[in-house]
């Protein structure tokens, strides 16, 4: 017999019923990251939505209407970058989407005047996307490991996509910032900063 | 699913509680990784070592596999990643396979049913699509089995393949 045989033998022992989690496994630690991260600053700060009361919702619409779908579209694509011979390309194509639209909702916000930039808390914004980022990214990263991802940077970048949109979502309500200007700078590039450590780490963090 | 590929069969019969069938599926699936590696890094020593650190992967792995998508391209995505990997660790950068549309086309039909779509080919190229990617031979062995020679069954392949590409263009269309 040889070593293989031997080796086919002793799986084939360990049973025939992969685990019937799989999903949950997956999904636990980018559930868990975001709870933490929501919960933080709602025991820090208080009372959420506080310039809804001010300005309307629209500001807080703009916010999460971008970060969002960030956040369910990247685990959307990690989930397909997890299994081996899954076409994710078109679940990353849509995480394009938000960045678009953002783009050309500046466009518009820098034609009309703008908001008030950089405001009274892009200090604030700023430590809770480079505190928070990471910590996202590290549980995206758990749960992609789970799985088996082939393509390891692009699974980092959109592993780092999902640490910086959680983080921007757990935060927004808190932020009392207008304009795209800002939104731009203080949650747009770190998001992308992100997606960057990812794509250079991925092959490091992610390969199984 | 390729209802006709044993592999699949073998999967099925496995989530069933089917003890048996997981280690014919093991064995079936280090004879394709074998043929598959091969072709890649010759039949020297480190084969072995490959195909089973493949097997490996392919076992702790297996809840990635959905059910109802077929094994064959989850098998060798799973199989150009270990074999990334070894080059990696080997410090060595070959040039990809020649075939890389292949490999291309192998991630774009990985959710479809491969075998329905074979059926819109003309007989030759299904049949050597068959063999090389859902059977794991190599060109030689196939070219062989069919009766024709090497080029002309690396021809075949490519002209499937790009038919099979406008296929599934059509239909997503």
């Amino acid at each position: 017999m040889s070593s293989t045989d031997d080796l086919i033998a002793g799986l084939a022992a360990e049973g025939v019923t992969p685990a019937s989690h799989a999903l949950r496994r997956f999904v636990m630690p980018l559930v868990a990251v975001s709870v933490i991260s929501a919960g933080f600053w709602l025991a820090m700060l208080g009372k959420p939505f506080t310039a809804v009361e001010v300005y309307g919702p629209v500001p807080m619409m703009v916010k999460w209407g971008f970060s969002l779908p960030l956040v369910f579209g990247s685990a959307w694509a990690l989930h397909a970058l997890g299994r081996p011979g899954q076409d994710a390309h078109r679940r990353m194509l849509c995480l394009a989407i938000p960045f678009a639209l953002a783009a050309v909702v500046l466009a518009i916000d820098l034609a009309i005047g703008g908001g008030r930039f950089p405001g009274a808390t892009w200090d604030r914004c700023l430590i809770a996307m480079g505190t928070f980022g990471p910590i996202c990214f590290a549980g995206a990263i758990i749960a992609t490991r789970w799985l088996a991802p082939t393509e390891l940077r692009k699974a980092g970048a959109v592993a780092g996509i999902f640490g910086g949109s959680v983080a921007m979502s757990a935060y927004a309500p808190f932020c009392p910032e207008l304009g795209m200007l800002f939104m731009t700078t203080f949650y747009i590039l770190p998001i992308l900063a992100m997606a960057a450590i990812g794509w250079l780490l991925g092959p490091k963090l992610l390969r199984w | 699913m390729n209802q006709g590929d044993p592999l699949d069969l073998l999967m099925q019969r496995t989530r069933n509680g089917d003890d048996a069938a997981y280690r014919e599926f093991l064995e079936q699936a280090a004879t394709r990784l074998r043929s598959a590696l091969a072709r890649k890094i010759g039949n020297d020593g480190e084969l072995e070592d490959l195909v089973q650190e493949a097997l490996i992967a392919v076992h702790q792995k297996r809840h990635t596999l959905d059910p109802g998508r077929p094994v064959a391209p989850w098998l060798h995505a799973i199989a150009r990643y270990k074999l990334i990997d070894h080059w990696r660790k080997r410090g060595r950068s070959p040039v990809l396979h020649e075939d890389a549309d292949v490999a291309v086309a192998e991630d774009e039909f990985a959710s479809l049913d491969v075998e329905a779509l074979l059926k819109e080919l003309p007989e030759a190229q299904a049949e050597a699509i068959r063999l090389t990617q859902i059977e794991g031979l190599t060109g030689a062995e196939a070219s062989e089995r069919v009766g024709i020679g090497l080029s002309a069954m690396k021809l075949r392949v490519h002209r499937g393949m790009l038919r099979l590409k406008k296929v599934v263009a059509e239909k997503d269309g």
